[in-house]
């Protein structure tokens, strides 16, 4: 049996079976494969036995869990949401980065202080290009990063952008990625690729919730039924508890029933496990939990995971760009039910697609969480609230 | 001066191709026309360099069936006329030539084809001999160099003595071979053109030309065929030579002749076998063929490429087998010969040499060993596009235009240089899974693009030459617009024929007589089908395959991209570079590039070349046509182009 | 016309890759030998061979006999090869102990060796092969000559030169003379009789 060379088999477990999810990590590492249109492409036939593409895939098999192990400190780890230093609730002390924010702006916020920390020296964020899609952009004027604030809800190929890069002009870099990218970066920090130095740039991994994305051609074909040019949505919203997306022009805001958009959901995003970003230094989600029942609206959720991550955050706090405060009581069993239940989903479709309890696709050594009572996290960071409550 | 031109009993090495055209001016050859393809081309070119000496009209005309309605309207007008044709046109041409031969013709009018047996330069193995049986001409095989020019010369006048179309068939190890050649006198004086048609209907020489009424019409047509047997009886082009009683004879016609007499000598069975050659293959000479089979029991046919005369000899063998005996037939029946591909001295002598039970004399088994080690060692050559080739460029585009839609589209191919993007489905980038006839890439496309119905949806492609364009793909074209068949249609203009030499096509402003003619423009022909046009450089990837991408994301309308970029072979391109191009050495990352020698392994220039010493990629400047487009495909941006000094 | 030497029919091939000037060397050949006196045969396929594919002419010098344009399997007498690959490729069909080779040194790799799919050989063992397969063999840098004289595709020429020189082919110097005065304007002459000439040196 001639095995398949690296490029058929990423086509052949991943790009043909629907698992991928359009992080880019597999696109621009070479003339052969781009992403185009929100899919992934190969371009021409390569014959490498071997290749980045598929080993920094984060839907080729992998073993999550001995990456955790090798990535963050062993005590921090929890079964539902991954690695925790630390849980609070934050948001951006400058109104004018959270007013141009999805939440609280905390990332825009972070991304700031690392830039002037010269933690990074650029950021990688997602952008647009001509015709209205998303890329990543490579931002190295920490003025410029507030454009980029909004929530995405089709997926950016930011990783495309980190490829891109040419070796010599990699500083530093801190990225913002959807839970797939964060794994998909993971695997490159883990790859020890001979002659490859990428791994070197990642300086700071800021995760984000993600529920799903959107399948760009099924959302412009709901756009269109709504008759909403899509150079014209400025924001999108899930509110709390309402089961519908808002879509925002300048001008008026349109309900759309949360099952119409379900149907444009892209077809990878069925099969993960990772709502709340595990590989990243930093995750943020929106202030919501109880199922999205209750809100601090304008406020952010935080996970701090790693030690880079927690110093990031030592820094906010001490140059006072974020505001902190308590996550209230039961928030976080909230947001490990959710995540809980976000990977009894995806398992779920998993086998049914693979069709056997011990065919898991993608993942080596899964082991599910078992349901327990969420305990306490260790280490949580507490901050008195700025408004002297406690 | 042209050897066509040679004067009377002098000795020229002729190709044979052009011992027709010296044997049609013999003849008095007025009018001569054609389309471009492997092996029959040069008999309209040697003609075109001497028609003004010899007060001749010479034509490539758009396809074989108008070529052969041009030399009709010469022969009925008095005047000797050939039409010339690869095997694949006699089919092109064979609706009219069905009705050309009921109506009859009179100035002696010459059917020439020239057959590709192994399909050397063609992509079939077709045989048009049958169509001198089926519409009941007369056929011609001339079996060397000397009797192409005899027998082309005397077609004219059995034309004329039977008022109808006469075949003469001939082969590329004929046509494209070289000999000795003994030229008689040319004539002095050309007729003149005169037409007459107001005579009664059944008058051949003054009535209308038409084949109606057709059964009246048609039994003076076979009447007129019989009389063709009486001369063929007599005929000096046959010929017996060997023993009285051999104890095989072989019948054989066209160049296999020379193969059996080879075979014979190699075998050293002349003395025991007998060889009839027949050059009057249709019809056959009855008492001829008598005479002849009474000599042996035992009968090998030996021709090209389907058993048409061991067919044919058999019928009359059946007949008078009271009179000759039951014969033993060895041939491409019994699978004494190969039923495909083509025959050679080898593969005739093992056939003989099988029946006689004699075996040919090989080199020492030692010798033969070694051999077989060295065969061992040798890469086989494939074909590929020749550098600075404009094709490679525009299925370059077409490959990374189809990737990036994403839905697996595919192109239907056509007949040409092209054709190559089939043949070797590397060279094409793996894009072309069809290739049939001239112009069958767009008719196919237009069928699959209305497959959607049924579950086909992908976008379809279809290429075409722009010689190729004028011959077949307009009424396809036609049809695709006309029943909304939704295809994406490129012209790729190199402006000429170029697998076939170079021949000029109603697209540019010079004839095959070297005068100025207006040309036809594609775009033009194309937009008043109704077609959306959009015309760029092939060269320009970026823009191609932007254009591309876009077009095949459209629906509901034929596009048309006209891809200009003259052939690297072309008069205005060969030998001069537009660029120098070479490697940069310091750039080029070798193997450590991760691109997997896209520049060598993918894109397939045979001037881009990989230095297994250096493991880098260097220019081979000999080779190079300095075109540039390697320029864009480098991701460490390691090719590097300069104007080129003239 | 005089007919000189041949007895029996010589059989050569003239061998190289498309483009390269075959079918113009093999009329030039041809044409001395029908001026003097012998039945010719040419055998050639060109067109599609010119796309980088291999090409043959099968020359038959017969003292009385039109003989077939293809050279039966081991008959060849004479290889004249632009090409080292291609010359041992006929040789593999074509040789037979007593066959005399003269090639040219310098490579056209294939495509397929150029993608690095396949291999091909080192020029020591194709001098190696010639030696083991044929009774007598030359290699002559003809392309490296042309280039010298200006332009590569004289390296045909080159090789003419050198068979005359090696005596096996009944022609000489003053034949090629009159023969490409027929076909060559006189500026090209010149130099064609250079390259000739540097051809029939190396021989000697």
């Amino acid at each position: 049996m001639i095995k398949l060379g690296a490029q058929a088999r990423l086509k052949k477990y991943v790009l043909t079976q629907g698992l991928c999810t359009g992080c880019g990590a597999c696109a621009e590492l070479c003339p052969y494969q781009v992403f185009y249109h929100d899919r992934t492409v190969q371009l021409f036939r390569c014959d490498l036995a071997d290749g980045k593409c598929y080993a920094f895939c984060p839907r080729t098999p992998t073993d999550y869990q001995s990456l955790k192990e090798q990535l963050f400190d062993h005590d921090d780890l929890t079964d539902e949401i991954g690695p925790v230093k630390g849980f609070f609730l934050a948001r951006a002390a400058d109104a004018g980065v959270r007013s141009r924010a999805q939440h609280g702006g905390t990332v825009t916020a972070l991304l700031e202080l690392a830039m002037s920390e010269d933690l990074v020296e650029a950021a990688l964020v997602s952008g647009q290009n001509k015709e209205g899609e998303p890329e990543g952009r490579l931002v190295t004027n920490k003025s410029d990063l507030a454009v980029y604030a909004k929530s995405r809800f089709t997926v950016s190929p930011t990783l495309a952008a980190f490829n891109r890069i040419k070796e010599e002009g990699r500083k530093k870099i801190g990225i913002v990625a959807t839970p797939c990218q964060a794994q998909a970066l993971a695997k490159v920090r883990t790859a020890a690729i001979e002659g490859y130095t990428g791994a070197q740039s990642i300086g700071l991994v800021i995760g984000l919730f993600c529920g799903w994305t959107l399948a760009a051609e099924k959302f412009h074909s709901l756009l269109g039924e709504y008759c909403l040019p899509l150079e014209e949505l400025k924001r999108m919203d899930i509110p709390p508890g309402r089961n519908v997306l808002e879509l925002c022009t300048a001008e008026k805001t349109l309900e759309v029933p949360l099952g119409e958009v379900e149907a444009c959901i892209r077809s990878a995003c069925r099969y993960c496990l990772d709502s709340t970003g595990e590989f990243a230094d930093v995750s943020v989600g929106a202030g919501r939990y109880g199922m999205g029942e209750h809100q601090m609206s304008g406020w952010n959720q935080v996970l701090v995971r790693s030690r880079r991550g927690e110093e990031l955050i030592g820094l906010a706090r001490e140059k006072g760009v974020l505001e902190i405060c308590d996550a209230p009581d039961g928030a976080l069993d909230e947001l490990k039910k959710a995540a809980v239940e976000k990977k009894r989903q995806g398992l779920e479709n998993i086998v049914a697609k693979s069709g056997s309890g011990k065919n898991l696709l993608y993942l080596k050594n899964h082991t599910q969480p078992r349901d327990k009572k969420a305990g306490r996290v260790k280490s949580v960071s507490r901050q008195k609230r700025q408004d002297g409550d406690s | 001066m042209s050897k066509l031109l040679s004067p009377d009993k002098s000795t020229v090495l002729f190709l044979g191709n052009e011992a027709i055209a010296r044997g049609a001016l013999e003849a008095g050859l007025a009018v001569a026309s054609g389309y471009p393809g492997t092996p029959s081309s040069e008999v309209i070119e040697s003609l075109a360099a001497v028609a003004d000496r010899r007060n001749l009209y010479v034509e490539w005309s758009v396809n074989e069936k108008v070529a052969l309605e041009v030399a009709a309207a010469a022969s009925f007008s008095g005047l000797r006329a050939m039409a010339v044709m690869k095997q694949n046109g006699v089919n092109v041409a064979s609706d009219f030539l069905l009705h050309l031969t009921a109506s009859g013709t009179r100035g002696g009018l010459v059917l020439v084809s020239c057959e590709d047996p192994g399909a050397l330069s063609s992509v079939n193995e077709g045989e048009s001999r049958y169509f001198a049986r089926m519409l009941e001409i007369p056929l011609l095989e001339p079996a060397d160099f000397q009797e192409v020019k005899d027998l082309t010369k005397w077609a004219f006048e059995l034309s004329e003595i039977i008022g109808n179309v006469v075949m003469l068939r001939s082969v590329t190890r004929m046509s494209h071979a070289s000999g000795n050649v003994v030229c008689a006198k040319l004539p002095a004086r050309s007729r003149r053109a005169k037409f007459s048609y107001d005579g009664p209907v059944m008058d051949s020489k003054t009535g209308p030309m038409i084949s109606t009424p057709v059964v009246a019409k048609h039994l003076l047509h076979q009447q007129k065929l019989k009389t063709v047997e009486a001369l063929f009886e007599k005929s000096p082009f046959n010929s017996y030579t060997g023993p009285a009683r051999p104890e095989l004879l072989v019948i054989t016609s066209s160049v296999c002749f020379l193969y059996v007499r080879e075979a014979l000598s190699m075998l050293g069975l002349r003395g025991r076998v007998g060889v009839l050659k027949l050059a009057t293959t249709w019809p056959l000479p009855d008492r001829l063929l008598r005479k002849h089979l009474g000599r042996a029991a035992k009968v090998l046919v030996v021709e090209e490429v389907l058993p048409f005369l061991e067919e044919n000899v058999k019928v009359l063998a059946a007949a008078m087998a009271g009179k000759t005996g039951i014969k033993t037939f060895f041939g491409k029946y019994d699978g004494t010969l190969p039923a495909a591909g083509e025959l050679n001295p080898d593969i005739v002598a093992d056939a003989i040499g099988g029946i006689m039970k004699v075996r040919r004399k090989k080199p020492p088994a030692s010798y033969l060993s070694e051999i077989k080690k060295a065969a061992s060692l040798i890469p086989a050559r494939e074909q590929t596009f020749c550098a600075g080739c404009p094709h490679r460029a525009s299925f370059w585009n077409i490959r990374r235009a189809i990737a990036l839609d994403g839905r697996e589209g595919f192109v239907c191919g056509d007949i040409g240089c092209y054709s190559m993007a089939a043949l070797s489905p590397a060279t094409g980038y793996h894009t072309m899974p069809t290739l049939h006839s001239m112009g069958s890439g767009t008719g196919l496309a237009g069928g699959f693009a209305k497959l959607s119905a049924f579950g086909l949806e992908k976008p379809i492609l279809a290429v075409c030459g722009d010689s190729t364009f004028y011959h077949a793909v307009i009424p396809a074209l036609i049809n695709a617009q006309h029943n909304r068949a939704d295809i994406t249609f490129i012209v790729l203009d190199n402006a000429g024929t170029a697998m076939t030499g170079f021949q000029p096509h109603p697209g540019l402003t010079v004839s095959a007589l070297g005068e100025t003619v207006p040309a036809v423009d594609i775009a033009a022909v194309c937009r008043g089908i109704g077609a959306k046009v959009v015309i760029a450089d092939p060269f320009d990837i970026d823009t191609t395959t932007k254009i591309l991408t876009g077009y095949l994301a459209q629906k509901g309308e034929v596009k048309v991209l006209i891809l200009r970029q003259a052939c690297a072979l072309s008069p205005e391109k060969k030998g001069k570079k537009t660029f120098d191009v070479r490697v940069n050495e310091e750039l080029c990352l070798g193997d450590a590039c991760g691109c997997n020698r896209l520049c060598t392994r993918v894109f397939r220039c045979p001037a881009l070349t990989w230095d297994k010493d250096k493991k880098k990629a260097v220019v081979d400047e000999v080779i190079c046509a300095g075109c540039g487009v390697c320029v864009s495909i480098c991701p460490q941006k390691a090719i590097e182009k300069a104007q080129a000094v003239i | 016309m005089k007919k000189r030497g041949l007895e029996k029919t010589l059989n050569l091939i003239l061998t190289g890759v498309g483009g390269q000037g075959n079918v113009m060397a093999s009329r030039v050949l041809a044409g001395m030998l029908v001026d003097a006196g012998y039945v010719v045969t040419i055998g050639e396929t060109f067109g599609m061979s010119q796309r980088g594919g291999s090409v043959m002419s099968h020359l038959r010098i017969s003292p009385d006999e039109v003989k077939s344009p293809q050279i039966p399997a081991w008959g060849a007498d004479v290889i004249v090869a632009l090409e080292p690959l291609e010359a041992l490729r006929v040789l593999a069909v074509y040789g037979k102990p007593s066959v005399s080779v003269l090639s040219n040194t310098r490579p056209v790799y294939p495509i397929g060796v150029i993608t690095g799919e396949l291999d091909y050989p080192a020029p020591e063992i194709i001098k190696e092969k010639f030696r083991m397969l044929a009774a007598s063999s030359w290699m002559i840098d003809a392309t490296d000559i042309g280039m010298r004289l200006g332009n590569p595709v004289l390296s045909n020429i080159v090789m003419i030169g050198a068979l005359g020189a090696t005596g096996l082919v009944p022609f000489d110097r003053r034949m090629f003379e009159k023969e490409i005065k027929k076909t060559l304007s006189p500026d090209k002459r010149l130099i064609n009789m250079k390259a000739f000439d540097e051809g029939a040196a190396v021989i000697r």
